[in-house]
């Protein structure tokens, strides 16, 4: 059964097709993600919502995704195997379907020694392929104890990939399982360099996905840095760094550096772009506009 | 082979609560790492004196594996302990003993506490299965004795005890320069099973088992307080 969701409503009709992210706020706080959705909603068909990345406590991705669709933004619903079983998983899985989401992303999760939580019992009884397959079997009408659901949830399943990591065969093998187990899209890593998109263009050309490559502002040097030492697999260009630094207004330079990664990808032939605004929420319009995709 | 290490003496005097005490020795894992036989003994004995009264020292060949109850039905816990193991110093004054400290691993422990009416400490804590490396820097775990393995699928690398996730279908996202992503929260160098796994099966031309969708483990077996039938077995 399908959800239909207007995300890949879009995807199917060739459109460029842009889906943003919103960063759940630490407390219980629904105005923070209704500031996040305003700035989004004109510009992306959908938006991502993180499920506590490395493992640091935030507003649940369900609770999220609630105030989103109030909001008129479409979720894409991401789950991690890092804080549920399978039992928990499907779970929130039938409660997401009821409350109406429609499109998922399946993901491992970060370790919680990451981060703030690091004496948490890691639980990793699924990973993201046995993710993706968990909700291609909900979606087919069964659970994974077997029982049959007499009304499925309709998902659209997505799954992660990272382009720049060693040894690609393997990320690539991974992807392969993905899509065997029902994954219908792809968002990728955040991108910055343009051998990557090549890279990733030739390593999934005999894949039949919409890979939708990850763009996120740099802030500031700093931020590069910082993602330079901690985001596996990614590679920033030196005149970047150059541009950054010499830069009078981050801001203005974020963006003009973002719009043209998001021209790219157009150029290289994806079907859309993820853009995880990383705090620059407001700025998205601009992004867009600026990189002349629409 | 079964890995441990010394608590901290604080934590043994602890337990000990100024009791006279049985130190006794294990021949097996901790005895080959040098962490429970006769010399470690005689180590922690000398340091224990002076805090807490050692009457006798001890080792047994085997603590994970003592003798037939049947055999120990008679005898008090002083004779116990000469039948199981090997003097080292003072069996004379067993009678005196009001604990016993064992060097052994959480299995031998708890041997010795179910076979002897006295109360038995553990004087090490108990960390994993595994080898030391040939290089000789680092003792690693190798297998979490999960009752499914997957060995014959993977190169003979154990993804449920090498990765960080016990990740059943490949690498994940936080494979960094061919290193585990919890070594950047930790700062060792963790290998990515997943890279070794790849790689190895690559080697052997075996690739296609890592195409294949490796289902959800099943955890029925290892949840619960696990036993094998015996007679089952050797059938």
């Amino acid at each position: 059964m399908s959800a239909g969701s207007e995300f890949m409503k879009s995807l199917r009709s060739g459109r460029f097709t842009i889906s943003g992210e919103i960063d759940p706020p630490r407390d219980a706080n629904p105005q923070e993600v209704v500031e996040q959705v305003e700035a989004l909603r004109e510009h992306v068909v959908a938006a991502n919502v993180t499920d506590n990345p490395i493992g640091n406590v935030i507003m649940c991705t369900l609770a999220t995704c609630v105030i989103m669709m109030q909001h008129g933004l479409e979720p894409i619903y991401q789950a991690t195997c890092r804080d549920r079983n399978r039992i928990a998983l499907q779970s929130d899985a039938i409660g997401a379907a009821a409350l109406g989401i429609k499109n998922v992303l399946a993901l491992t999760g970060d370790h919680p020694r990451m981060g703030k939580s690091r004496d948490a019992k890691p639980v990793f009884d699924l990973d993201s392929v046995l993710l993706t397959k968990m909700f291609s079997t909900l979606r087919s009408g069964r659970n994974l104890s077997g029982e049959e659901l007499s009304h499925a949830p309709g998902f659209h399943i997505g799954v992660g990939m990272s382009p720049g990591v060693e040894p690609i065969e393997a990320e690539v093998i991974k992807l392969e399982k993905k899509i065997e187990a029902g994954a219908e899209f792809v968002q990728t890593q955040c991108i910055y360099d343009e051998k990557v998109l090549e890279r990733l263009r030739e390593a999934t050309s005999h894949l039949d996905v919409p890979i939708l490559p990850g763009i996120a502002p740099l802030r500031s040097v700093g931020m590069a840095k910082f993602m330079l030492a901690n985001v596996p697999g990614i590679s920033i260009p030196d005149e970047l760094l150059r541009r950054l630094e010499s830069s009078r207004d981050l801001t203005e330079t974020a963006i003009d550096i973002a719009a043209e990664l998001v021209s790219a990808v157009k150029d290289y032939g994806f079907p859309g772009v993820h853009i995880m605004p990383v705090g620059m929420h407001m700025h998205v319009g601009e992004i867009i506009s600026r990189s002349g995709v629409r | 082979m079964i890995h441990t290490r010394h608590k901290p003496l604080e934590e043994i005097l602890q337990m000990l609560s100024g009791r006279k005490v049985a130190l006794l020795g294990c021949g097996g894992c901790v005895a080959f790492y040098r962490t429970g036989g006769a010399a470690q003994v005689r180590e922690l004995a000398e340091r224990l004196r002076g805090h807490v009264e050692v009457v006798a020292l001890g080792v047994s060949n085997r603590q994970c594996y003592l003798c037939r109850e049947d055999e120990l039905s008679e005898l008090g816990s002083a004779d116990r302990i000469r039948k199981i193991a090997r003097e080292l110093e003072g069996f004379d004054r067993l009678e005196e003993a009001e604990a016993v400290l064992s060097l052994a691993c959480g299995v031998g422990v708890q041997n010795l506490a179910e076979l002897l009416e006295l109360p038995v400490y553990p004087a090490q804590n108990t960390l994993f299965m595994g080898r030391r490396r040939v290089e000789g820097d680092f003792d690693i775990e190798l297998c979490a004795g999960c009752g499914d393995c997957v060995l014959g699928y993977t190169g003979g690398i154990c993804p449920v005890t090498k990765c960080s996730k016990s990740l059943m279908n490949g690498p994940c996202g936080g494979v960094f320069n061919g290193l585990c992503e919890v070594s950047r929260a930790t700062g060792e160098e963790i290998p990515c099973a997943w890279v070794e796994i790849y790689r190895r099966l690559k080697k052997l031309n075996r690739l296609q088992e890592m195409r294949r969708i490796r289902e959800p483990r099943s955890h029925a077996a290892s949840g619960i307080p696990r036993r094998v039938r015996v007679q089952e077995e050797a059938e």
